[in-house]
């Protein structure tokens, strides 16, 4: 398929998970609001969340006070919500052609809903029922994409883009307890699950066992949890072997290499050494690879080889990538 | 005033009790007061629809639209927004022995403008024959040198030609213009049927009409057709100027429909004279283009600009015959309206036969004579210029202010070649939901044409109609909108 | 029935010819059974064409291409209706052999009664036909009778005879294409004393599998008059009795009168030529 076609559903998809994810983040932290005062370390929790996002910056000096719906509906941060369902949007209309009609019209509606008046007259009154509806709109259209559409290139590179974005959220939001200050309360530690809809999947596998270090190993080792950082790896893996023909555990591209290493490194690494290594430390470690997993799959499947060391088209191109 | 004598029981509502059809020519009602006969049963399915059922069904068709993202983009405003074009539910219908004539009219014109591009870029004899002059020919600003003396892939230069035909006060059709360069519009044809038989399943099928969906098809055909390699499945894309261009949905619809991969200037590369598509698994050759981009926009290097559209070395593949282009390059001398001037002649010379669709009669500014009789009556005519699409630059004598002609009077004097001006042909009208009543708007009526191994024409067309009042402006840039065009079967 | 054809002919030269001047005969006729609604005949390279009728009644497409050129393509897409032309049921039996005498010396019937260019009437042709009218003494049952026996006996083949094959070579070798069997059928029944005239057209195979002869190209059949009750179309190539599926561009004494395209020109022949004619039904 087109290069850019690839790069664009990947970026989609990508935009659409980011949708979900800081709208659960927003959604859970919205919550907790309700059983904590605001001096009483509300206002820590949502620090640390906007330092996860890398959005502090941006909410210090924009206008709004909440910063809920600052992450929601700034114009200006890049990874608001309304943002993030722009761009999907705007990528999904440079390849309408690739998706069915049903995918088109469930982004399309969020879409022209989230940029209408409604949205903030929702959000004002109904503010459960207005996350619900996003994140229930990126269920419907994983859903839709595993069976409206054909699986084919197109459709490993948006499973490619929503496992590598998921990965990266799952790590941000572990990261949320090590930016705390101060060791996480059990409010925290269900706040972190319940930002990655793991609650449920913790308490069935360590029962009432809340501790840092377990919450830890769930979001990052766990084999069968769909959002822990080994299985969104593993499905990177995956697919990328599958787009190449290539047996898994051997690589033929770059993006394979990175991605191997870093499934072998979650696979043969373990909760207690990464706690001993430094929490923290080692999500950034695990977040550089990832970010370097993105970027050599665009130089894999994106660009040509002879763009890759030449400076000048390759900026060019991929500028204009981004900005999408 | 028109009565509705086709009411079919007591409590059908008389839709029409107020309607006026005078001074114009009236789909519905000709110029009489009774609904013509192919236009009877949907005189009798608006007259059982109660006035909220029609309005809910017209919102309904709104927001489908706009949910489905059937949207063009409209620029000036604010930074490119979005709109849907209006669309209104009242099909106009054209019978089968009326279509017919449209048709072999069409054909005859796009095999005739064809041969015409030929010749001029060939041995120019229609030119060397005196029937037209050659300064007419060469100084159309889409007049292209290059083209001289190459050989279009199987002697075709336009492919796809969307002409626009209206009618007078009398009802007959006459080409006002043909489009021969990026015609667009399609895509609306497409998607207003499948909204009117989501809207009025029964009556569409009660009146068997023509079925318009093999248009994709053909499209396709007609590209393949073109293809330089004689063997195995020739790859086809469609070229668009990008997500941001007003008429993308149509380019992205067309390429879902076909199947085809939609590139952008920068998915292209071209290597030792062939064309290239950047895709996961390394380039792929690509012979035919389908592009929805103007001529000088297609290849920087070849046309002298920066264009960021095109690719550099796709005028030396077209040249060397490694990929066509549909349509071919410089065909927007066919459609420059001092050429359509002469349109008829062509035929007669080309042909040896007569026109068989008529045109709306043309005074070249350029030929001394007709600029003094333009300058004496431009209160009365229309003056265009001659290479502006999209209902941009006209003047329409009767409705402009003394300051206003004398500015276009200047500007006819400075640049003749550039305006050709023609009588105010009150284009005929067809009745319209306008705000919970209908009323008369004026339309015309947009075919496609296409032109491959052979030439189709999906039945019926584009019908756009000015939905301001009086207005005789039809185009989606100036705030029209369209209908659906019901052919019936013959 | 309303029929479009497509008629495609496509010249090559191995070095560029001139001054060609050529003659076409690809447009429809317009008669009681049939209507020419429009034919559009175009040339590349592009020239000026011009038209006459002919002394037989057929339109004439005529131009020249003065300079050198090395292809010639010639398009004809005509949209013709057709009616009803014979009732099956109700064949026009019943006119005795021996009233071809009356008809021998009108205008409408001479012409094709004597030999010409591709067709002769000699002895031996007159005692086939003889005896293949057997002891029919009705002039439709023998026009059927020899239609049927060239359909039988004569062997279907392309690229056996070429367009200059005369009649005498056909009956000999009792195979050819469709120009060849209409000759056969024409010489065997004007030395019968039955008018018969060539004509060519093309026709639309409705039969599901496509499977008539002739179709993919121009066709030619044949008229017979039948005293008293005009003109019949009788296809030897498929046996059949001439409908409404066929569309007629002219008729002849022979070949010779209608061929699609001739013409002349500076250069040497061509080393490719081809032709392709598509009929489709449109309602």
């Amino acid at each position: 398929m087109l290069s850019r076609v690839a790069d664009t559903l990947w970026w989609m998809s990508r935009f659409v998970e980011r949708a979900e994810g800081v709208t659960r983040i927003v959604q859970v932290h919205r919550d907790s609001d309700l059983e904590t005062e605001f001096s009483q370390g509300a206002a820590e929790y949502w620090n640390s969340a906007l330092i996860a996002l890398y959005a502090q910056n941006e909410f210090e000096v924009g206008k709004f006070k909440d910063p809920g719906s600052f992450i929601i509906f700034s114009p200006q941060w890049i990874g608001s919500v309304i943002n993030c369902v722009n761009a999907a949007r705007e990528n999904a209309r440079m390849v309408r052609d690739q998706l069915s009609e049903e995918i088109w019209v469930e982004l399309n509606n969020l879409y022209h809903f989230l940029n209408s008046e409604d949205a903030h007259s929702n959000f004002a009154t109904e503010e459960s029922k207005f996350y619900a509806r996003i994140i229930r709109f990126s269920l419907i259209f994983q859903g839709l994409s595993d069976a409206t559409i054909h699986q084919d290139e197109g459709w490993r590179f948006m499973t490619l883009g929503k496992y590598l974005e998921r990965a990266d959220l799952t790590s941000r939001v572990l990261d949320t307890l090590t930016l705390l200050g101060s060791e996480p309360t059990r409010l925290d530690l269900i706040r972190a699950l319940r930002s990655c809809s793991a609650f449920s999947a913790f308490k069935k596998k360590y029962r009432g066992a809340l501790t840092l270090s377990n919450v830890a190993d769930l979001l990052l080792f766990s084999e069968d949890f769909p959002r822990s950082l080994r299985f969104s790896l593993r499905c990177i893996d995956s697919q990328l072997h599958e787009i190449s023909a290539v047996p898994s555990g051997s690589f033929t591209n770059e993006a394979e290499r990175l991605s191997g290493r870093a499934l072998a490194h979650m696979n043969f690494s373990d909760i207690n050494s990464m706690i001993s290594q430094g929490l923290h430390e080692s999500i950034d470690e695990i977040q550089k690879l990832l970010i370097a997993v993105g970027q050599s799959i665009f130089e894999t499947y994106v660009l040509l080889p002879s763009e890759i060391n030449s400076t000048t088209p390759l900026q060019k191109l991929q500028s204009q990538m981004q900005q999408q | 005033m028109a009565q509705n004598l086709h009411t079919v029981d007591a409590v059908a509502i008389n839709r029409f009790k107020d309607y006026s059809n005078t001074g114009f020519f009236d789909e519905m009602f000709g110029t009489g007061f009774v609904a013509q006969d192919h236009y009877q049963q949907i005189n009798s399915r608006l007259s059982q629809i109660g006035d909220s059922e029609l309005e809910t069904k017209q919102q309904q068709v709104a927001s489908s639209f706009l949910e489905h993202g059937v949207t063009f983009t409209v620029y000036g405003e604010t930074e490119g927004t979005e709109r849907i074009f209006p669309f209104d539910l009242i099909p106009r219908i054209i019978p089968s022995d009326e279509w017919h004539e449209i048709e072999q009219g069409l054909v005859q014109r796009i095999i005739a403008l064809n041969l015409f591009l030929n010749d001029i870029y060939k041995d120019s004899k229609i030119i060397k024959d005196g029937v037209i002059p050659r300064e007419v020919v060469e100084s159309s600003p889409h007049y292209r040198a290059e083209m001289v003396g190459f050989n279009v892939p199987k002697d075709i230069y336009i492919h796809i030609c969307g002409s626009d035909l209206i009618r007078d006060e009398k009802g007959r059709y006459l080409v006002l213009e043909d489009n021969a360069r990026c015609p667009s519009g399609v895509s609306y044809l497409l998607e207003n049927r499948e909204i009117m038989k989501k809207a009025f399943p029964r009556t569409y099928r009660e009146m068997s009409v023509c079925p318009v969906e093999a248009y994709p098809d053909l499209l396709l055909k007609t590209l393949e057709y073109l293809s330089p390699r004689n063997s195995g499945k020739p790859v086809c894309v469609l070229l668009t100027p990008g997500v941001y261009n007003s008429a993308y949905f149509e380019h992205t619809y067309l390429a879902r429909q076909m199947g085809i991969e939609i590139v952008e200037g920068k998915d292209l590369i071209t290597i030792e004279d062939f064309l290239f598509m950047r895709t996961t698994h390394g380039l792929v050759q690509v012979d035919v283009i389908y592009r929805r981009l103007d001529d000088n926009f297609l290849d920087p290097s070849f046309f002298k600009n920066d264009s960021l559209l095109g690719v550099s070395g796709l005028m030396n593949c077209y040249l060397k015959g490694n990929v066509s282009l549909a349509n071919g390059i410089g065909t927007g001398v066919a459609d420059d309206k001092v050429t359509y001037a002469y349109v008829p002649e062509m035929i007669r010379y080309y042909l040896a036969q007569e026109p068989i669709l008529e045109q709306v009669p043309t005074y070249l500014c350029w030929r001394e004579d007709d600029r003094k009789f333009v300058l004496e009556n431009l209160q009365d005519l229309v003056i265009k210029p001659a290479n502006e699409s999209g209902g941009y630059g006209m003047l329409i004598g009767s409705s402009s202010s003394r300051k206003e002609r004398e500015e276009f009077s200047d500007r006819i004097k400075k640049s003749p070649r550039d305006y050709i001006a023609q009588p105010i042909v009150s284009l005929s009208r067809h009745p319209t939901f306008c705000d919970g009543s209908i009323e008369g708007r004026h339309v015309d009526l947009r075919p496609f044409v296409l032109y491959g191994d052979d030439i189709e024409i999906v039945p019926g067309g584009l019908t756009r109609v000015a939905l301001q009042k009086d207005s005789l402006v039809v185009n989606s840039s100036q705030g029209g909108g369209s209908k659906d065009t019901w052919v019936l079967k013959g | 029935m309303r029929l479009y054809v497509l008629h495609k002919t496509h010249y090559s030269y191995p070095s560029p010819v001139r001054n060609s001047c050529n003659e076409l005969r690809l447009s429809p006729l317009s008669n009681d059974w049939q209507k020419c609604i429009t034919c559009f005949v175009s040339v590349f390279p592009t020239t000026k064409t011009r038209q006459y009728l002919d002394l037989n009644g057929n339109l004439v497409h005529y131009f020249e291409i003065p300079e050198d050129h090395s292809h010639l393509t010639i398009e004809s897409r005509s949209t013709t209706t057709t009616s009803k032309r014979v009732d099956f049921g109700n064949f026009p039996y019943g006119v005795p052999m021996r009233s071809l005498k009356e008809v021998e010396s009108s205008p409408e019937a001479r012409p094709y009664l004597q030999s010409s260019h591709f067709v002769d009437i000699t002895p031996e042709i007159w005692r086939q036909a003889v005896e293949i009218q057997g002891d029919s003494k009705d002039v439709f049952q023998t026009a059927y009778q020899i239609m049927e026996f060239v359909y039988l006996n004569y062997e279907y083949c392309v690229s056996t005879t070429s367009v200059d094959t005369h009649v005498s070579e056909v009956l000999k070798k009792r195979k050819g294409v469709c120009q060849d069997f209409a000759h056969a059928v024409i010489a065997l029944c004007r030395c019968l004393g039955i008018p018969a005239r060539y004509v060519s057209g093309y026709f639309y195979d409705s039969s599901r599998d496509q499977i008539m002869r002739g179709g993919g190209a121009s066709h030619a059949w044949v008229e017979v008059l039948v005293n008293g009750h005009g003109w019949f179309g009788l296809d030897p190539t498929n046996n059949r009795v001439v409908d409404e599926t066929y569309v007629l561009i002219g008729s002849g004494r022979d070949y010779r009168d209608v061929a699609p395209v001739t013409g002349n020109y500076f250069g040497k022949l061509p080393d490719k030529m081809e032709v392709s004619v598509n009929v489709r039904r449109i309602d």
